[in-house]
């Protein structure tokens, strides 16, 4: 599986959130402002295409694919409507669309691919030894954490990242973005910072899987984040209080309530956060 | 190219139609050297370019700067254009005026530019949202601030997190207020994810390390963690503004850590 995938709508604020967690692993790798430039500018005209192109003005999935090999950083974007592809060709030919173009010029490498069964993927690699120093991540995939799959497309975003390590740069990112769209004041997207940054030291250790998953649901002024897999016990020792005379972990104290799912053999942990001002 | 049917069949762009009817303009100006012609082909692509420089240099100030070597491609590419072989114009123009700016950045230092570019953007979103914090007694929202400011969301965005990064970075060197130094602060912290993250752990049992903290940093870390305020709250409370609080919290709790880890060994 890629070191991160991302399974969205198409609408166009979420390629805000691509663009985030491109820089997220581009602070892991240390990508040079540059290079980071480069790959952001041409994966957001790929997600603008599917955004604008693919589901004919409505909503579909946008799923983007980040994977590290020795010499490049290869992103997949993928949709499941329309496509891309005949859209792109066709503003190519009447001189219209730039977006090719760019991706074109910007990348090592881009091939489009037609899917069965309706949309297109587009692979477009960049040339960067940086690339190198993510370890590509093994295992099994796995599904999405079904609390968050029930929502509605529009306004969740699930992703996977492995290694779990690569969550430090990105969900603090990703999480703040989506804090910052449901409305949030600065101080509780602070808040929310925080508590990211408390998820990952400790999904850092404690993830029972080789990879990370983490699905958001947003509303106005709500944010659940639930994730997993957690061994069984871990997601209550993380929220609970341990010791009566303790100021508490501070995830508890950050979030307005949470639940405990079960995973298979692991848990899934949600956390509720709320800014009603 | 083909000349082809002048009018387009749908809401092409600009550039689009631009290109359609340019042929005999390029040919006036490759051709005749018709100085007119080559300015004429300049405006009308001039949408391409500064829509290319909007999307490639995103970060970059001032954005004028970037528009004008956008313009150098531009014309690059005007002069360079092969009409005989038939493609159009955009796809010849857009990667020259990429690599045009492309080699802007890398010529005039841009990567080491552009985080200060947005250290100096995370400084303004941190005192505006002091103020507004102050006027209106509760904290901004980030389209509030992106509006007060003229920036938009995503820069607003980034600012945040430089300065939840700085500020949970930073926690051994207390700094003093606002001052003027903080740049070249700012700097050295950029791109410390891995000290940072390292540094960050939080299931720690610290009531017993409390008991080392300063009265004023005790009472802020209650009043967040036991009584449950807000930022803003605090501030109010303790006469202090959210940003303030925002920093002492962080600081207390990398103190409250780094006290209750010191035994069982560091990063």
């Amino acid at each position: 599986m890629p070191n991160v995938r991302l399974k969205l709508s198409n609408r166009p604020e979420n390629v805000l959130l691509v663009r985030q967690t491109l820089s997220g692993v581009g602070d892991a790798i240390g990508l040079d402002a540059l290079e980071l430039n480069d790959i952001s500018t041409a994966v957001s005209e790929a997600c603008n295409n599917v955004a604008v192109h693919a589901y004919g003005g409505g909503l579909g999935p946008l799923e983007v694919e980040i994977d590290a090999c020795a010499d490049a950083l290869v992103v997949v974007v993928r949709d499941h409507g329309r496509g891309i592809h005949p859209e792109v060709k066709a503003s190519d030919e009447s001189g219209g669309g730039i977006g090719l173009p760019v991706i074109r010029a910007l990348t090592e490498d881009v091939e489009f691919t037609a899917l069965d069964g309706g949309g297109t993927e587009v692979r477009m690699a960049f040339a960067t030894a940086k690339a190198a120093t993510l370890v590509r991540a093994g295992g099994e995939e796995r599904e999405q954490p079904t609390a968050i799959v029930d929502d509605t497309l529009a306004n969740t975003i699930a992703m996977t990242i492995a290694p779990t390590s690569l969550a430090r740069t990105v969900l603090p990112r990703v999480m703040c973005a989506l804090a910052a769209r449901a409305y949030f004041s600065t101080d509780r997207i602070s808040d929310t910072q925080t508590l990211a940054d408390a998820l990952v030291a400790h999904t850092d250790r404690s993830i029972s899987a080789s990879h990370l998953s983490v699905g958001v649901s947003v509303a106005p002024r709500n944010l659940a984040v639930c994730v997993g897999p957690l061994p069984p016990g871990r997601a209550s020792a993380l929220v609970l209080d341990v010791d009566e005379d303790s100021l508490g972990p501070v995830i508890r104290r950050l979030i307005d309530h949470h639940e405990i799912s079960p995973d298979g053999s692991s848990e899934m942990l949600a956390l509720h956060l709320a800014d009603p001002r | 190219m083909q000349a082809g049917p002048v009018a387009p069949t749908s809401k092409a762009p600009t550039s689009a139609r631009a290109s359609e009817d340019s042929r005999p303009l390029f040919i006036r100006w490759q051709r005749d050297g018709d100085e007119a012609a080559r300015e004429e082909l300049t405006r009308r692509f001039m949408p391409l370019a500064r829509g290319l420089a909007r999307r490639y240099g995103h970060s970059s100030e001032p954005f004028e700067d970037l528009v004008q070597v956008a313009a150098m491609g531009l014309v690059k590419a005007i002069d360079r254009f092969d009409l005989e072989r038939g493609y159009a114009f955009q796809s010849y123009a857009v990667p020259t005026i990429l690599g045009e700016m492309r080699r802007y950045f890398r010529d005039s230092g841009w990567a080491v530019h552009v985080p200060r570019g947005a250290q100096e953007r995370a400084l303004r979103v941190r005192d505006a949202q002091d103020r507004m914090s102050n006027e209106h007694g509760r904290a901004p929202t980030v389209g509030q601030l992106a509006e007060y400011l003229e920036l938009d969301t995503e820069d607003v965005i980034d600012a945040l997190q430089a300065i939840h990064a700085y500020e949970t970075v930073s926690l051994d060197a207390p700094r003093p207020g606002f001052g003027d130094d903080e740049t070249s602060a700012y700097v050295e912290s950029i791109g410390s994810h891995d000290e940072r993250y390292a540094r960050v752990e939080f299931d720690v049992t610290i009531a017993s390390a409390m008991r080392h903290m300063p009265e004023r940093e005790r009472q802020i870390l209650q009043m967040r963690f036991v009584d449950d305020l807000t930022q803003t709250e605090i501030a109010e409370r303790v006469g202090i503004s959210q940003m303030q609080v925002s920093r002492l919290l962080r600081r207390s709790l990398e103190q409250l850590r780094a006290l209750t880890d010191a035994p069982v060994g560091a990063p």
